[in-house]
């Protein structure tokens, strides 16, 4: 099945930050929203994203927005980043999905209602944090990932799984000790992505809960509220709803308060 | 989604959030088509990853398994949750829970045919005593031994002493049920229980697969403990008849125990007796004597009369087989396996201490049967995929051979259908002794291939 020289090959195949995306962050930082979409305005591929994500239902706005400087103005600097963010992500997706089915622009929605209800959640769970905020970008990378290493190998883990319930997250880490989430925490190191974010994200996988009491909450959140989204019709259809194990125990203690901030407008 | 199937029960798996918006699309034409395909006697939707669920959600669900129980004849229900999610899915149904409810796929399998020779005792409590009733008996017709807790008081005094029990039955309901006939395994004994009036029903609730499974991985003894059948008219006699004849192609041997003739005719019974099926009074009568098993062949002892002898076309095919060994080999522990020796003669095995194996039957265009001998380390190396890495015992090691030697099957499967060659295959077989197995092989002569992974040596060994 999956070999270290797979793994070791698509981590090779992870591609640098390009640099005006990250002259767009590094504004985004400063506070420099205007500079951050004049930058961001000279990559068209950028440009489109950003418009495409922003003006989703899901985001709300009533109008179109297309010009760049509005976008980062209401986005403001976590969203502007957490949006940034979730484009890097995109490069690294397949340009065609064949073990999920999945298409850009179904992952783009699945991006756009993870970073909008993650913002939710962290409001009501009063966390005021730049990175709290973009930890959830690099979530759907376990997705990528999962993608690239067993997209060439769906038979034989559909013939394990018709003995065996095991998920993609099991197999890996048995077959090599290393699971989707720690691939997940190289890239984040690879494009410098601060420290908290891959530790949020390896403890939403919901297998290895964190010592910080606030990382933890934070993964027990992340870890509900993705198999909240993976429950929809178009992502069961996409095979998504199995791909990790949901651990139903680390998130039974906010259920209730899950669901009622979920149905809160 | 497709469904995990273990001891002939299929247990579909959704996670997260289940309503009648997202439910339909967890079960696809193709999915459903897939499991119509499956040789099982349960079809489950386990709730241990559901975190919520309402009833438009559990309704899509109750439909489709109901189709899928019209048309395989199978029970069909939920499984995995907990006491809420149990009272929830009762006041959700009350009187139209026709559906069987197990709180665990534990406490299903114990309802269940499988290839194992296991006697459980399971207490059992339930508030309904038509309930309690039901499950003991069809517990008992599987071969368990269920202590029935007749009150709330009782059940809980007996269930501190939970060690005591294999299972405890509780919030557990079943629904319609008993569509196939009870069947359990009694050393090398297969035993069916049947019962009430028997028609030409009998070919729709008897698991002619399960049979033909059992004949091909070995069993030569088939018990028909008739203890409540009341009577049986032309239709049945000639199924079983046919049963017999078929039966004798593998020198396997048929008994009646118990059948009262009050309502036969006696000339029935000459009937069944002409075709070779035996009679006994009381089930003791064979399972106490070793002398009658060993000669009706539930004993490796006994002499087969027609050996059945490998075939041209089974050995032309044997590449696909070690192929198919192979890659799962491959597929389950990253390491290149070589083929070393292949030679056809009988089983050899140098040193059986501290072996186990496990076989898997074939049948259709041809038949046949691999068998896979390993070192008990080597077994657990090679399942460590199934297994993780927790330490296991002998019993978890054998679970996952038979779930390894399925995988070599399923492969075989698909392999040989390429070619336009249809099989379909067994239940697996594990042996914790390979001398039981070697007795079971009766000396037959297969094609014997040594093969090796990373250093590690085990056995291939394909025969009819």
């Amino acid at each position: 099945m999956i070999t270290q020289a797979e793994i070791a090959s698509f981590i090779e195949r992870i591609p640098p930050t390009p640099a005006i995306l990250k002259n767009t962050l590094r504004y985004v930082e400063q506070g420099e929203l205007t500079k951050a979409a004049k930058t961001a305005a000279q990559d068209k591929a950028l440009s489109l994203y950003l418009t495409t994500l922003v003006n989703k239902p899901i985001y709300g706005f009533r109008n179109e927005i297309h010009d760049l400087s509005q976008i980062f103005g209401i986005l403001g600097t976590s969203g502007a980043q957490q949006v940034l963010f979730n484009y890097m992500m995109s490069l690294l997706s397949p340009a065609k999905w064949e073990l999920f089915k999945l298409n850009q622009t179904l992952f783009y929605d699945l991006q756009a209602q993870l970073s909008t209800r993650w913002q939710k959640i962290l409001r009501h769970l009063a966390i005021n944090d730049k990175e709290c905020e973009s930890a959830i970008t690099l979530l759907p990378a376990s997705i990528i990932v999962c993608e690239a290493l067993f997209k060439a190998h769906q038979t034989d883990v559909e013939q394990l799984r018709s003995v065996k319930l095991l998920d993609y997250n099991t197999i890996l880490y048995r077959l090599s000790k290393l699971d989707l989430f720690d691939i997940c925490e190289t890239i984040a190191k690879t494009w410098e992505f601060s420290p908290q974010i891959a530790l949020i994200v390896q403890c939403a996988s919901g297998i290895k809960p964190s010592a910080d009491p606030q990382i933890n909450q934070m993964g027990r959140w992340m870890h509900l509220q993705l198999f909240h989204t993976l429950s929809q019709s178009a992502f069961v259809e996409a095979r998504l709803n199995d791909f990790i194990d949901f651990q139903v125990e680390f998130v039974e203690e906010i259920y209730e308060e899950f669901s009622n901030l979920m149905e809160t407008p | 989604m497709r469904p995990t199937v273990k001891d002939r029960i299929a247990v579909f798996n959704p996670q997260g959030f289940l309503d009648g918006n997202n439910t339909p699309v967890f079960l696809t034409v193709d999915d459903i088509r897939a499991t119509e395909q499956l040789s099982v006697d349960m079809v489950l939707v386990s709730l241990k990853k559901v975190i919520f669920f309402n009833k438009n959600g559990l309704d899509v669900f109750v439909k489709l398994l109901n189709n899928l129980r019209a048309k395989m004849r199978v029970s069909i229900g939920f499984c995995d949750y907990d006491h809420q999610k149990f009272q929830a899915i009762v006041k959700f149904y009350e009187k139209d829970l026709n559906f069987s409810l197990f709180k665990t796929q534990k406490i299903a399998s114990l309802f269940a045919s499988n290839n194992q020779e296991e006697t459980h005792t399971v207490l059992i409590y339930n508030e309904d005593p038509s309930q309690r009733s039901t499950m003991a008996i069809e517990l008992f017709d599987f071969g368990h031994n269920p202590v029935i807790a007749q009150s709330k008081k009782e059940f809980e005094e007996k269930k501190q002493h939970q060690e005591a029990y294999y299972a405890v039955v509780e919030d557990t309901f079943l629904g319609l049920f008993g569509q196939k006939i009870a069947t359990r395994v009694s050393g090398n004994a297969i035993i069916y229980t049947i019962s009430n009036y028997l028609d030409a029903t009998i070919a729709d609730v008897f698991n002619l697969d399960y049979h033909t499974n059992s004949l091909n991985v070995g069993f030569r003894l088939f018990v028909f403990d008739a203890y409540k059948v009341v009577a049986m008219n032309i239709h049945a006699l000639n199924f079983f008849s046919r049963l017999s004849s078929s039966a004798t192609e593998y020198n396997a041997t048929l008994c009646f125990v118990g059948l009262t003739l009050e309502k036969t005719p006696l000339q029935f019974k000459e009937d069944l007796e002409d075709s070779g099926i035996l009679f006994f009074d009381h089930m003791d009568d064979i399972l106490k004597n070793k002398e009658l098993l060993e000669e009706l062949g539930a004993s490796s002892a006994a002499m087969t009369k027609h050996k059945r002898v490998l075939t041209k076309t089974l050995v032309g095919e044997l590449p696909r087989f070690i192929e198919a060994t192979v890659s799962t080999i491959e597929m389950m522990t990253s390491a290149t396996a070589n083929k070393e020796a292949a030679n056809i003669h009988q089983l050899d095995v140098e040193d059986t201490q501290d072996k186990v194996a496990s076989s898997i039957g074939f049948y259709g265009d041809m038949d046949g049967m691999i068998v896979l001998i390993f070192p008990k380390e080597i077994a657990r190396k090679t399942c460590e995929l199934l297994l993780g890495e927790a330490e296991h015992d002998i019993d978890a090691i054998l679970d996952a051979l038979a779930e390894f030697v399925n995988i070599i099957g399923g492969r075989v499967k698909s392999l040989l259908s390429e070619k336009g060659v249809a099989l379909s295959i067994t239940l697996p077989r594990t042996y914790l002794k390979v001398d039981d197995l070697l007795e079971m092989m009766q000396n037959k002569k297969g094609v014997q291939v040594d093969l090796n992974f990373a250093g590690d040596k085990f056995v291939f060994f394909l025969t009819r």
